[in-house]
């Protein structure tokens, strides 16, 4: 079976130099916005598609890296330093030798596709002018495209060899798409010697129909006949189309077409005529979280594609196996992999209460908090310490039930994410806050705790450095428990009366002080 | 893994020693000299087996030199664009030392023809050849061997070295055409079959004279003919005689001439006359001719007369020699100055 191995980006989009590798199953690509992962489809798209004209369209312009112009001009302007757009896919098939060869950036002798765009050699004298003249005049209408393999030898959209298949919900009803999905999906179906066969077959009931049907019209037309149009244009190809429930699938609302061209290109698996590399774009938009939950599960038990989904969604990435994921960062040109992560946090991820895995991963700094009492509290604590707010100084908080820290942890080690985790030290702060962690903490990841086993809870400690105010806070009325009790007994209520009414004044717990000071150190 | 040259003789099943070796899942490698040849090999392989097998590959040299070898392991970075056939070499190329890109390419970026093979040589590209070769095929057959000149040939040897088996066929009496000429390399390669055969067997090779050294096509009177006036060996797996003679009678001549069902062969310009006409060392690799009229330049006939066919210059000789071994039945032979006669008078 054919999959990407590797995709190579040089001036492309945000990317100046990129490389990322690919398994043959599924891979979930996320990131922040900007991070490019819809530059890394479109890639993979361009070079699969193989249409210069598609690519010339969309033009050198809008698809060459900003950076690489400037560099350009900054290092003196010659014909032989213009930038040049190179996409690079590897691919697995190393069988066919019209594909192998080393006309790729690694200059080793393997199996891939490769598109150029660059400035035409044969209109060299002619940019050198426009080089020549006294300002940033940059070269766009002298480039050029072109598609070759590996191998050296030129290909183009009739000979395509890696079927691929986009489903993109934000462009579905696009008129190019509409025929990508409808051709790709027919291709991949029916055979070469089938589809020309059914291809005049179509032709022929054309001309039947004439015969038939449009007979007595013609007849009093004299030298003029009514005819159907055939050619290039008015094919079977161009006539074709997908209906489910007899239902055109194309007049259906946004999300449920990109549930079921999702599911239908999943289902195209027979034997070789699948589609090799399904690229699905952010499949959550337009999704109810229903048909969400249904896509992921047919997605998670398709295993004859290669599947590369780009996503925001915790939930996809966490129930299609965070070990799949590729993270993007908005400001390395290196992703990260998640397949270090242990099978067991992986699978614990899957498992768990909908999450904020991603929103972990996308962070720099985060703080892990037991419950959504020190949630709602810490915002407050924070400002108060440092006079700062978290958002300024991008530091997280994520709430994760006291159990899964150890999860978390080893996420925040795979990413190298600075992680302070606040924990009450349950009356036994040896065992439970050292003892417990040793093989997870490192320079970047510390726990947090009262040492005093008196003190053995995060309201304990509140209440004990702001007495005067819980006590007023928490007395009287219709509360019969004594403050500390109220205070154990409602702990996001009394977090939240705490943050309403006394928001500049709370004395910050002396460990919870540490930890704001370590996170920004 | 046997590395083999077979010397055949006309019409004895060269191309069928080939195909017989093919079969839906072979991984072969096909190398002919002409375009001519790899569709007719193409042909013969869709004929036997309905398609061309996944794993087998038959190329032209220049393609397979191209497009095989060369594009993918060294095109890269010499942003080369095709292949420059003019014969020969422009004089500043021939000049330059073969350390230099000027050596193999001209100025509009082509590589010259006949440095495609020197240059894999020259850049050590060989090592990366054989290994792209082996990862593809486990049996790799060159056809018309004896086409193979200067830098090719040299070429050819170098491949002895790879690990697959190698069956290379050819017959060094039809040798007509140089895949290319460069300067003295290899150039008195074809003089004599013995220092030929010594060379082939120098690089690894073991020749085989025997398999292929009886005609299927040519019955013993042609094979006896061709043994005696050109002193060339064949034999024939036949036992029919035809017959084999000069037309001198002018009536027979115009007999001949007209009748569409003899092929005519001409030593050269046979677009000169009309009616089932062609040039001698045009009919290499065809297999479809019954009867046979060769005619005979004054030069030949000359020879012919005073039995001295065999001390022609080697390629006249050699092409005369295809053209005799193209009959299945009868071998005519005409002066085609008394041909040109009989023509102008009626």
């Amino acid at each position: 079976m054919q999959y990407i191995k590797k995709l190579k980006i040089i001036n492309f989009k945000r990317f100046k130099k990129f490389e990322v590798e690919f398994t043959s199953e599924i891979n979930t690509i996320i990131g922040d916005n900007e991070a490019g992962k819809s530059s890394i489809l479109e890639a993979i798209e361009m070079v699969a598609h193989g249409s210069r004209n598609k690519v010339e369209t969309i033009g050198i312009e809008s698809l060459l890296n900003k950076d690489s112009v400037t560099e350009f001009f900054v290092g003196g302007k010659s014909f032989e330093s213009l930038p040049e757009i190179h996409l690079e896919v590897y691919l697995s098939d190393d069988s066919n030798p019209d594909l192998i060869g080393k006309h790729n950036s690694d200059n080793a002798s393997v199996s891939g596709l490769h598109m150029i765009y660059y400035p035409s050699e044969d209109l060299a004298n002619e940019i050198t002018q426009v080089l020549a003249e006294d300002n940033d005049n940059f070269p766009f209408e002298f480039y050029v495209v072109k598609f070759i393999t590996f191998n050296g030898e030129v290909y183009s959209g009739y000979r395509r060899f890696l079927k691929c298949l986009t489903i993109d919900s934000s462009q579905i009803n696009s008129e190019y798409a509409r025929k990508e999905y409808i051709k790709t999906v027919y291709n991949s179906t029916v055979d070469h010697a089938a589809r020309v066969g059914l291809k005049n077959e179509y032709r022929q009931q054309k001309g039947r129909f004439k015969e038939n049907n449009l007979k007595t019209i013609n007849d009093d037309l004299g030298d003029y006949d009514f005819a159907i149009r055939s050619g290039s244009k008015f094919n079977l190809e161009t006539d074709i189309t997908l209906i489910q429930n007899e239902i055109p699938i194309d007049e259906r609302g946004k999300g449920q077409q990109c549930f079921i061209k999702t599911e239908f290109a999943l289902t195209r698996n027979a034997d070789k005529k699948a589609i090799d590399t399904l690229l699905l774009e952010e499949p959550e938009n337009h999704l109810s979280h229903t048909n969400m939950k249904r896509l992921i599960s047919k997605i998670s038990g398709s295993h004859q594609n290669q599947i590369i989904i780009a996503t925001h969604s915790s939930l996809i990435s966490t129930r299609l196996n965070l070990r799949n994921s590729i993270l993007l960062n908005s400001s390395s040109d290196k992703p990260l992999r998640l397949k270090e992560l242990s099978t067991s946090t992986a699978k614990f991820f899957m498992k768990a209460p909908d999450n904020n895995v991603l929103e972990f991963v996308l962070s720099e700094k985060v703080i892990l908090v037991e419950g959504n009492a020190e949630y709602m509290l810490l915002d407050a604590l924070y400002s108060k310490e440092t006079g700062r707010s978290l958002d300024e100084d991008t530091v997280h908080i994520i709430s994760v039930g006291g159990i899964s820290f150890k999860r978390y942890m080893e996420l925040a080690k795979t990413l190298e994410i600075r992680t302070a985790v606040i924990r009450d030290n349950d009356k036994a702060y040896q065992a439970n806050c050292v003892d417990n962690y040793v093989d997870y903490v490192s320079k970047d990841i510390k726990v947090f705790s009262d040492t005093d086993n008196a003190r053995y809870t995060f309201e304990v400690c509140m209440y004990q450095d702001n007495q005067a105010i819980c006590d007023d806070l928490f007395s009287g009325g219709k509360i019969i428990k004594s403050p500390l009790e109220y205070m154990l007994a409602h702990k996001a209520e009394s977090a939240f009366d705490l943050v309403d009414n006394h928001e500049e004044d709370l004395e910050v717990p002396n460990y919870i002080k540490q930890a704001i000071a370590w996170i920004n150190e | 893994m046997d590395k083999r040259v077979i010397f055949a003789v006309a019409g004895s099943g060269k191309t069928s020693s080939i195909i017989d070796r093919i079969n839906d899942d072979s991984r072969c490698l096909i190398i002919t000299y002409t375009d001519n040849n790899t569709r007719q090999l193409k042909n013969r392989i869709i004929q036997k087996l309905g398609k061309i097998p996944e794993g087998t590959r038959v190329y032209s040299y220049f393609t397979f030199l191209y497009s095989f070898c060369y594009r993918p392991l060294y095109g890269y970075g010499l942003k080369t664009k095709g292949i420059n056939f003019n014969y020969p070499l422009p004089r500043d190329a021939q000049k330059t030392r073969k350390d230099t890109r000027k050596h193999y390419i001209d100025k509009n970026n082509r590589l010259f023809s006949s440095r495609i093979a020197k240059l894999l040589i020259e850049f050590g590209v060989v090592p990366e050849v054989i290994q792209r070769i082996e990862q593809f095929f486990d049996f790799v057959c060159v056809d018309e061997v004896q086409d193979f000149a200067a830098n090719d040939f040299n070429f050819i040897c170098e491949l002895a070295n790879t690990n697959v088996e190698m069956l290379l066929v050819g017959d060094f009496y039809q040798h007509t055409f140089d895949t290319s000429r460069d300067g003295q390399t290899q150039k008195t390669l074809h003089d004599r079959f013995d220092k030929y055969c010594e060379k082939l067997v120098n690089a690894g090779f073991s020749i085989d004279l025997e398999s292929l050294s009886h005609s299927y096509r040519c019955s013993p009177s042609i094979c006896s003919f061709v043994e005696e006036g050109l002193g060339i060996e064949i034999q024939s797996h036949r036992e029919d005689e035809v017959e084999v003679y000069l037309v001198v009678d002018e009536q027979e001549i115009e007999k001949v001439y007209s009748d569409d069902s003899v092929v005519k062969l001409f030593y050269r310009k046979s677009y000169s006359y009309s009616g089932n006409v062609e040039n001698w060392g045009n009919t290499k690799g065809l297999d479809h001719y019954q009867d046979v009229c060769v005619v005979l330049n004054p030069t030949t006939f000359k020879a012919f007369n005073s039995g001295e066919l065999a001390k022609l210059a080697p390629t006249t000789k050699n092409k005369l020699y295809v053209a005799c071994t193209r009959a299945k039945g009868n071998l005519y032979f005409v002066s085609e100055e008394i041909l040109k006669e009989t023509r102008d008078n009626s």
